[in-house]
This record gives C-alpha cells, structure tokens and sequence, in this order.
C-alpha cells in the first residue's frame, strides 16, 4: 500500500493503492481515491466557526446544525456533554438509542456509520431514519470524519485495520474536544471495548461503557431494563459449560459453509417451522420438489422462523414423514428454569418426552411411504430477529425475589422458542404484553438470550393486543411525521376542484388541468360497504345513440396529490397497503387525502382517473379510453341501498337506469369470466359487529353477498385488466402488475387423496377451468355446506397472488389463474394500495398526461416496490385475520354454545376442527377426546383416529371431514395468557 | 454494490467529493517528443492516459487517402492492466472499443481542420493505463492536448466529462464505483461554449431532470478547458525561455 497526499487547490488528496490477492492466486488491484476537506462542520449550534465554512448542495441548501448550544448536563465530572457512538453500541444496542428519553445529541463518526452498514443493513437504516427525523428531538448527526483533514488518520506500518479504525473515532473525539472547548461542551465517548476505553482515557478522552453512561443519566433505572442481555457473569459461564449436557452443535466456519454451497453438499434457503409443531421446519430448495424436512431441536440448531440457513442432509435411514403430531411450544418444556439453564432432573424428563415423541414419529415414517429427506441446519446466514412481542411466563418467575432475575418471555408467534431476559422489573410487567428484542443464541444455552424494550398494556386490553398485533406483523402505526403531513394541500380540508378547466388562474397553479376530462355531467354514483369512508371508486353508464352503452369506471386520483419523490410518496411506498381491522384502521395515505380530498364523496366535484369503455349488450369491449377527469359522484351507495333502489320497480330516473344497465352487463361479464374458468374459492370469513356506544364487540356473522356486490367487483377487475393492458404495452419491462400462478400438483396431492378415500371425489389440476368445474362437482348431498369446505381447503393449496413487474418474468407467467385472465393488475383502490398508485402514474404516462417517474422505470427499483408491497399486502392479511381471532374470541366469552364443526386435520394425538358460524378453526387435543390416550389409534392411510370417548366409553373412530358437535368456548390458556377459542367434542 | 452510501444526506461523495467537484486534475504534453509529432500524458483522477500523435503525413495506404481532407484515425488501446484484475484479452476488437474510436472521431472531425490538410492522415494513438470511470471524457481530454502539442489546426478546446443523477441530484465526473450505481451521460463541450460536440447517454436518464445534468456537465467542462489552458500557457512559457535562452 502505497499512499501520496498532495495538496490540490481545493482540498487534499491521498490516493490509496492497495493490492489483494485474490482466490485464484493472481493479484487485484483496488486503487481508490480519498478526498481530505476541510469545509466538513461539526453541526453544534454553539460553534461560531463551523457557520462560515459550509457550503449549500445541489439544492443550494445550507446543512442544518441540529447538535443543541445547551446540550443535557451529567454529573459535575461530565457536564455539558455531546455522545459520540461505537459501532458497537449502535449495533447491540438501537433500540435503546430509539428510546426516546436517553441518547440526545449524539455525533455518529463515518466509520462507525460504514461499520454499521456493513454489519447489519437494517440497523444501518434504522440509525440514519434517526439521523433525519430527530432534528428536535434526539438531534444525531452523522461526522464524516475520514473526509476532514482535521480527523483523518493513516493507517500505520503493521497496524491492523481495526486498529486504525478505532484510533480514528478517537480522534474525532479528541478533534471534537478541542473544538468545543471554549463553549463548554465535552465529548463523552461511548462504547463497550474495554481495550479502546482504556486508550482513550489515557488520551484524555472521557470515554465510558454503555451500562456506566446509563448508570450516570438521571432515569438510569428505566432505561437499565431495556439494554441488551450481553454482559454474562463470566465464572458462572465456566461452570455452566462444565455441567452442560445441553449444547447445540457448533455451526460450521465460513468456508466450509462455502465451499459445500459450491460443491453441493450444502443448500441453503429460508427456513419455515411447522405452523403445528415447533420443533419441525421445513426448507424449500430449488432441486427438491417438497420441502426438505429439519426436525428437532438439535437439527434446527437454533434456527428462528424465517432465517436463512445452510442444511446438510441427514443419512437415509434418518428420513422421515412430516410428524402427525401437533406440538406448541407453549405447552412444551412449561417447567425449565430460567435461572439454571440445564437443570439435570427436568432436562431428562424433557429430552425423553422428545425421545419418545421422535421414536414414535420414526415408527409412523417407516410405515408410511411419505418419506421425506431430513436435514439438519449448519449455519445461519442471516438471522430474521426483529422485535417480538410476549408476555412473561407466570411460572418462571421467582415472586419472592425482588432484584434482577432471569425470566421466559412467551412469544405470541407460537413457531418460535421462548426467550430468556433479565429484568429487575418482573413483577410490574406480569400480565402485561412486552416487547422484547433478542440479542444471541450461545450454543450452551438452549433459549435464546433478550433485553426487554418496552411495555405495550395490560393482555387483554383491546389497545394493548391491537398494538401488539400491529408489531408483530411489522405494521408501521405510527402517525403521519411532519415531513409527511407537509406535503398535503395547504388548503387542507377547504380544497376544491376549480370551476372550471379553462380558468386560466387555476391552470396557472396546475398545468395539467387542461387534459383533464370534465364529466361532470355523468351520472355517476358509489357503491360501497355501508359506513364506508375512503371511497376509491364511483361507476355509470349510459346508452349510446348507436345502441351501445358507456361505462365509466372513476377511480380516485390520488397521484393527484401524491407525487413521487416526496416524503409522502415514500411513506405510502414503505406502508404499502393501508390495514383493515376489526377496530381500526391504519391509513396507508393520512387522513386528509383518504377520506377527504381523493375520497369520491357524493355532491362534490373530485378530480378522478376515469376507464371508459364502449360495451355492446354481450359486454364484449367495443372501444375503451383513460383519462384523467374532474367528476361529481351523484350518490354513494351501501350495497345493500344499491340493490334496494335497483329491485324498486318505481324508480325510472336515468341513474336508477344506469345502475340497473351496470347490473345487467356485470351478470354477463361474471358469466364470461365463469365459462373462461375463474375460480369460486371460498374462505370463512366472517365480520364483527361492533356495539357503536361500548366498542365491544357484539355478534360474529358470516359475510354475505348481494348482486351488487358483484356488479363493483366485475367492472373493477374489467377496469383493471384494460389498464394492465395498456401499461403494459407502454412499458413492456416495468409495468406494474399481479400475477397468480397455477398452484403445483404437488399441494393437491394430501387433498386429492383425503376426499378420494373419503367421498369417492377428486379435484382435477389440468386447467383452472377443470379445477372450477371439479370443485362445481365436489357435493354432498346430505351436507350444504360440504362444497364450500371443500372450497376454503382447496384455496389453501393455492399459490398465493403477488405483484410483479413485467421483466421479471415472461407473458404467458403473467396469467392470472384464479381470474382466468393472461394479465392482470391493480389499479381500483390506490387510497389504500400503493401497486394501484404506480399502476396510475405508469397509466398517466401511457397517455401522455404527465412524464413517467424514474424509479417506476427502473427494474431494480420496481423489484424494490413489488417485493416490500407483497410482503406489507401479506402481513395487513395476516394482521386483520388476527384482529377478528382476537375479537371472535372476545365474543365468545359471552356466550358459549355448541356448534358443528367440520374435522380439516387429523394428528396423531388430535385433530383440527373447523367451526364455519365463528370461522374459528381449533386443534382438539387427544386428551381432551379420551382419558385412556394409550388406547387410541392413529391411521395415517386413512386419515383416521380412533379412541374411546370420555363420557359414553365406546369406541369412536373420526374421519376427515367428518361432521362433529362441538362446545365452543373462549378461555384464557394459563401459559401464554393468550385468549382463544377452545373447542370440546360432544 | 446498492449499499454503498454513494451520495451521503450530509452531501458527501464516495470519494469525499461534493456533488459539483471535479476529481484530482493533472495535465503536460509533449512527453514523448521523439517517438510522436503530438503527445500528452493526463490524470483525471486515477484515470491515466498517454496520447500519441504522429501526422500530418502520409498515409500509408492510398485508398485511405482523400484529396480534400485529411483522415482521422483514432486508435484506443486499453491495456490489459488498466482495471481491477488483469484482463485475459487486449481490447482490441471489442465492441465497445470501436464504438469508443467512432464516436471519438465523430467528435473531433467537426473540430480539427481537416481540409488544411489535404492527402494526409493524422494518426491518434490512445493508451489506457489505468482508470476509473468516466473513461470517454478523459480520452477527449487527452486528444485535445495531444492535438494541439502536434499543432494541429483545431477551432477550440473540447473538454469532456460525464455526469450522473443519482435520484435527483447530479454528480460531476464519476469514478468507476459511482459509475456503476448510476445512470450516466458522457459530454463534449467545444470551448468555453455550450455547444456540445458529443452528447453520449447510454442509460436512461429522465427528460425533466437533463436539463441539470447538463448544466453541472457544461460548467464542469468549462473548468477543464481552464485547466488544460493553464497547463498549455505553462507548457509555452517554458519552450518560449528554453528557445530565447
């Protein structure tokens, strides 16, 4: 390495030369240059000088100096002081930087930034969101010290890298000392090397370890809960390893890892345990065609759900069926002490239960012919550790000890270990949801290891479980920021449309107005569900003078006001999917513009982005045209109003008629799309009512559907393939759209065979068109409610629907094989959808209305969007399909009934049943069935359990889709504290 | 390579650089004159190239003769050691190569006067020894200093430098790692005009966002021709003492 600096008229240079051996034996050279400045500011309010050597941006703006002249005063040795941050402090421990009650005007050197980058990008992102958004606040603020002259340092001759890293936050420190000196501010130093500590006290710096600068800050105690679980007692650590029975394998080193992905001895992919048994995952590899199996606690080998990891496959002879047992990790292992990690007399217990469980799996294996390859897990690429929320295990708790213990958090995700933390606090927090972060997963302890971070309420309070619900499926509920809210209309709710499209002031303030269609003299109305408030779309239709009618389809035009590139747009881009709860409902946009301004409110006029075809009476597309329009809804409908004045043989006014034309194309457009073989799937759904005074929740009742319901739905998905069609012929590689694709045969294989055995049925797979008339013909004529089982069991085995643009795959992937159609997108919706946002600007530009935005013709960025889209559109799903359980459950606390049921699942010790008028599903566990669990039986070919009943003592044997009474009762599960349906066979 | 922080919020570059600022400058010409009639040696940055001239003069093929003008030939050789890892091929006939040696021409035909020259050729000889992004420009840099070391009639200065936009903001001269992260535009300035004699954009680049690119690649441009001016009046002071004294 070789390193010259010459002095250029506006700065320093040092060019670096340095050259790597690479891995096939020749030499890489990596020469890169390295600008030194000296206009670099240090952000302090209180300095004079930094002010005059600043200079603007490419938007000619000045950089702000958010550090406080008056920052917190600390015990007299440290006074008025500024914090500047190891990498890491940063990287143990963010959550605690994000409390908002420690941690103000802290500096962030470069390096440690680059270190945080390149250890964990979304600790990174999560450090530099602080950075922008705590101006007033926390007020962080990144250095760039290897860019000042003042702060740069070489790296020294047989200095290691580290080394040099750390003698250069150092300097900073020091740089920042002297800087500040005369206004009285110091630089504490924060980080947890003990070695880089005692450096820079030798160098004058006051520098400090994370626990004693908290110990030092006057709400110390809070806030000494919530930092990592890091610091072990290390003598306890030597016996603890000496007695350890318990020790998970040691994941593989690096290269090895590497050179067994090379050579195909290793596979890695993202990890899923069993949604019934904790100590089952399966990983899905691309040259495997199912799944291949982990099973085990060993195996898994500290895996979580959802973490990369690498798998070795096991010796033939360890292949193995997926177990028929169901097994919770809430139940499991309930006795183990947190404080000693192995105890000897329960950990034999445990681990023979586990043998025993193992051996019984093993015997099911060998008979069936379901053989599956096992594996066992090797090492973890990347770990899926967010915050989780639980609550603490009451048995874990020592009540009689007041001081710091260890304890068992339960989290809410039941596929996931519980996590021991320390807290000095237990007491307080029993009975209260928490969120914890975790920190490690030594391999001598059988939990992982995790710090408290903060307290959501008491389980049970309806804020505190939706909050809790909220972070568990990683939806962003937090208010709009000010950045966000700025970006709105200044008028706020006093916006209008102008009067008219040629009022010269008014295209003054908005230029496009002029392309805007004025249809304001449509008759045009909503229909929505009743109290619905953020109305996307508004419909009409009229007969033309050549016999065809027009229909227009109006969506709200929400890019309108949402403009790429600003902070709204990258909150409702981040956001994705507004989320639907039973109680609540977060707004993907704020507030103004989805219920107000874009809402398409009756008697209004509202700027809309309207489809208009031409449709003969067969409602074949004779012509269809876009444009972006001012219109003015004439009424908004609930469904049920809509079928009302349509079914009302008095009403003959020209807006009725139009409603009833719509009704009558939609009847046929449904049937076309029937006979092009679109699926009915079903899913048991069902709605809670709320009591509007209480907020309680009162009845559960099961979605039902009106015609009109399906008249909006058919000429939204008409609207939304047009426009498919268009972006996509505007731009054949980014346009944004949906695809489904046909669900493998391999999903259908335990259905087929279940309904074969059972009721002489089968579902065929050849097209979605066999599949809808198979699924026509799947009825039991004793039992109505047989087909839509059927139904909601085959819609599990579908292939979810994702986003995509249309690089990523080639036309005939496209298809849409639940709608029956070759494209597809979403466009109807863009209050509370951002593909339907992108799909609008991509089809303001296929027109010519406005030029399209970078970064929706970009591939990288499309991908970007589609994959954070997906995965927030998949998360509301999963979020809202948790509120109702939360609330079904409440409901049922009043009022315990018996109910049929349908049995979906049969296990080895219990079966799962499915209760269509709650749309609760439940595992029946074997002991619940029977007392004499030894006598029961399991046949795995015939998806049959046999055992004796509790009450009556004879003999029972329960298929699959047998038809079943059941007790349904809520009750609070002792361990967990979750609420949930339990249900009682009768 | 995305999780390079290539522009900071603070403003700062990869490099240390602000959005505006050139890479390190360096310029001399004439240091091959015995092996050429014209040559130059330039740095921009850690792009570093020596450019050969040899002509007028005859050609050595009559068919490449034209009675009118004279023929620009221009030849890049990019050595196997100018990027990372050594190169397997010598980038003779790539076609990237090429379409370099086209464009160039194209560039400095319109410039050079040619038919003061009639029946001859003028041979331009590129050697690429190391670089770093934002190769086209410096190449232009070169040949501009080469041709007029050689004396070459020539209207004005052409000065090359690629900009790119990196979300919003345009970024003055790209070193090869920003050059990868971005979509770029590669432009020859004649003088201390705005008229362009290349305009080179082979990725996309938003039609409303240009008109920026442009502006900052100008002004960037400006600063060049000053620079290589500079070294120029330098370069003639000396040989004017050395021949007097």
């Amino acid at each position: 390495m070789s390193i010259r600096r010459k002095r250029l008229s506006d700065g320093l240079t040092v060019t670096q030369k340095v050259f790597v051996r690479s891995r096939n034996g020749g030499a890489t050279k990596i020469v890169r240059e390295h600008y030194l400045r000296s206009d670099i500011p240090c952000f302090s309010k209180a300095c004079l000088e930094c002010v005059k050597i600043v200079v603007p941006n490419a938007q000619n703006e000045l950089p702000k100096f958010a550090l406080s002249e008056s920052p917190m005063e600390l015990t007299p040795e440290i006074g008025k002081h500024y914090v500047v941050l190891d990498a890491n402090i940063i990287l143990q421990a963010i959550d605690v930087l994000e409390n908002p009650d420690c941690f103000f005007d802290v500096i962030i050197p470069q390096i440690v930034l680059d270190e945080v980058r390149n250890k964990s990008y979304p600790v990174y992102v999560r450090l530099r969101t602080l950075c922008r958004d705590s101006d007033h606040l926390k007020r962080f603020v990144v250095f760039h010290n290897e860019f000042s002259e003042n702060t740069y340092v070489e790296r020294e001759k047989d200095e290691s890298i580290n080394d040099r890293n750390d003698r250069a936050i150092r300097k900073t420190c020091q740089w920042y000392t002297e800087h500040l000196k005369s206004q009285g501010i110091k630089i504490v130093f924060v980080t947890n090397d003990k070695a880089n500590r005692q450096l820079a006290n030798n160098e004058g710096i006051i520098a400090k370890s994370l626990v004693e600068y908290v110990e030092c800050l006057p709400n110390a105690d809070e806030i000494k809960d919530t930092l990592p679980n890091l610091e072990l007692p290390v003598n306890q650590d030597k016996d603890q390893e000496a007695r350890a029975e318990f020790k998970y394998p040691e994941y593989y080193s690096t290269s090895r890892v590497m050179g067994g992905l090379k050579s195909g001895v290793l596979y890695q992919g993202a990890i899923q345990i069993s949604e019934y048994n904790f100590l089952e995952g399966s990983v899905s590899l691309p040259n495997f065609s199912k799944p291949v199996l982990i099973v085990g606690q060993k195996n898994l080998n500290r895996a979580f759900n959802g973490d990369q990891v690498v798998v070795e496959l096991l010796p033939q002879k360890e292949w193995k069926a997926p177990s028929s047992v169901a097994i919770d990790s809430e139940h499991f292992d309930v006795n183990d002490n947190p404080d000693n990690d192995e105890d000897d007399n329960e950990s034999e217990i445990v681990s023979d239960k586990q043998r025993r469980l193992l051996a019984q799996d093993a015997i099911q294996a060998q008979k069936s012919s379901r053989i599956q390859p096992t594996a066992k897990v090797v090492s973890i690429t990347r770990r899926s550790w967010r915050q989780y929320v639980g609550q603490i295990a009451v048995n874990s708790i020592d009540l009689q000890n007041g001081g710091t213990q260890n304890v068992f958090v339960i989290l809410m995700d039941k596929c996931l270990p519980r996590v021991r933390i320390r807290t000095r606090r237990s007491k307080e927090l029993l009975n209260k949801r928490i969120v914890i972060a975790i920190d490690s997963w030594p391999d001598t302890y059988k939990y992982p290891l995790g710090h408290f971070v903060r307290d959501l309420g008491d389980i049970e309070s309806s804020q505190a479980e939706t909050e809790a619900l909220l972070l568990e499926h990683d939806v962003e509920y937090r208010p709009f920021s000010k950045r966000v809210l700025e970006c709105l209309p200044s008028e706020g709710n006093n916006w209008k449309a102008p009067e008219s499209l040629s009022d010269p002031q008014a295209i003054a303030k908005d230029p496009l107005l002029s392309s805007r269609r004025d249809l304001r003299d449509k008759l045009i109305c909503s229909i929505d569900p009743p109290g619905c408030v953020d109305i996307d779309d508004a419909l009409h239709a009229k007969r033309l003078p050549n016999g065809n009618w027009e229909v227009g389809v109006h969506i709200a035009d929400v890019t309108h006001f949402v403009k790429p590139g600003t902070p709204l747009d990258a909150e409702g881009a981040s956001r994705g999917t507004s989320v639907y709860l039973v109680d609540k409902r977060i707004d993907m946009l704020p507030m103004l513009l989805g219920t107000d301004l874009c809402s398409l409110k009756p008697y209004v006029d509202r700027f809309a982005f309207s489809v208009l075809w031409e449709l003969d009476e067969n409602a074949d597309i004779v012509n269809v045209d876009f444009t972006k329009s001012v219109i003015k809804s004439r009424e908004a409908f609930s469904y049920e109003q809509a079928q009302l004045r349509i079914d009302d043989k008095n009403q003959t006014d020209e807006l009725t008629e139009g409603m009833r034309a719509l009704l009558k194309l939609s009847i046929k457009l449904k049937q076309k799309r029937l006979d092009a073989g679109a699926l009915n799937l079903a899913s048991p759904e069902v709605k809670v009512h709320m009591d509007s005074e209480t907020s309680d929740p009162g009845e559960v009742e099961i979605k039902k559907l009106l015609a009109t319901n399906s008249l909006v739905e058919e000429f939204m998905l008409l609207a939304n393939i047009s426009v498919a069609r268009k972006i996509y012929d505007a731009f054949p590689q980014t346009a944004m759209l949906r695809r489904h694709a046909a669900p493998p045969a391999t999903n259908f294989e335990t259905l087929n065979e279940m309904l074969q055995l059972r009721k002489g049925m089968s579902i065929s797979l050849e097209s979605s068109k066999a599949l809808a008339d198979s699924l026509d013909r799947c009825i039991d004529p004793k039992d109505p409610y047989f087909n839509t089982l059927v139904r909601i069991m085959s819609t599990r085995c579908m292939m979810a629907a994702q986003y995509f643009f249309s690089g990523a795959y080639s036309y005939s992937d496209y298809r849409h094989y639940g709608l029956a159609v070759d494209i597809y997108t979403h466009f109807t919706s863009p209050i509370r959808r951002y593909c339907d946002v992108v799909a609008h600007r991509q089809l303001a530009a296929a027109i010519g209305y406005e030029p399209l935005d970078l970064s929706h013709r970009d591939k990288n960025k499309m991908e970007m969007i589609c994959r954070n889209i997906n995965k927030r559109h998949r998360n509301a799903q999963f979020a809202g399909r948790a509120s109702i359980e939360y609330y079904v459950g409440q409901v049922m606390k009043n009022n315990e009934s018996v109910e049929s049921g349908y049995v979906i699942r049969v296990f080895h010790n219990g079966i799962v049943v499915l209760v269509p008028k709650f749309g609760v599903e439940g595992l029946i566990r074997l002991e619940n069935l029977t007392d004499d669990v030894q006598s029961a039986e399991f046949h795995e070919d015939q998806f049959k359990l046999t055992f004796k009943h509790t009450s009556s003592g004879e003999t029972k044997d329960l298929y699959i889709f047998d038809k079943v009474s059941v007790q349904v009762k809520s009750i609070l599960d002792p361990v967990t504290s979750k609420r949930k349906a339990q249900l009682l066979l009768i | 390579m995305s999780r390079l922080e290539v522009y900071s919020p603070e403003g700062l570059r990869l490099d240390g650089r602000r959005w505006n600022e050139l890479r390190r400058f360096q310029c001399s010409i004439n240091t091959h004159a015995n092996a050429a009639d014209g040559s130059s040696y330039l740095e921009q940055g850690n792009n570093k190239i020596i450019t050969l001239i040899s002509g007028p003069q005859e050609p050595k093929l009559r068919s490449q003769m034209n009675v009118n003008r004279a023929t620009l030939a221009i030849t890049v050789n990019i050595t196997k050691f100018s990027k990372m890892e050594r190169s397997k091929s010598s980038h003779k006939n790539e076609r990237r190569v090429l379409e370099m040696q086209t464009s160039l021409a194209r560039t400095f035909e319109k410039n050079v006067m040619l038919h003061l020259y009639p029946r001859t050729s003028i041979d331009v000889q590129v050697h690429v020894l190391q670089q770093d992004g934002g190769l086209m420009g410096s190449l232009i840099n070169g040949i501009t200093l080469a041709l007029i070391d050689a004396g070459i009639a020539m209207y004005d200065y052409i000065s090359g430098v690629t900009v790119g936009l990196y979300d919003t903001t345009p970024l003055l001269d790209l070193n090869s790692l920003e050059e990868n992260a971005m979509s770029s535009v590669t432009l020859g300035v004649v003088g201390k005009s705005e008229k362009l004699s290349l305009l080179l954009v082979e990725d996309k680049v938003p039609l409303d966002r240009l008109e920026s690119v442009l502006a900052i690649g100008i002004a960037g441009s400006h600063r060049i021709r000053e620079l290589m001016d500079e070294e120029l009046r330098k370069h003639g002071k000396k040989r004017l003492q050395n021949a007097s004294s």
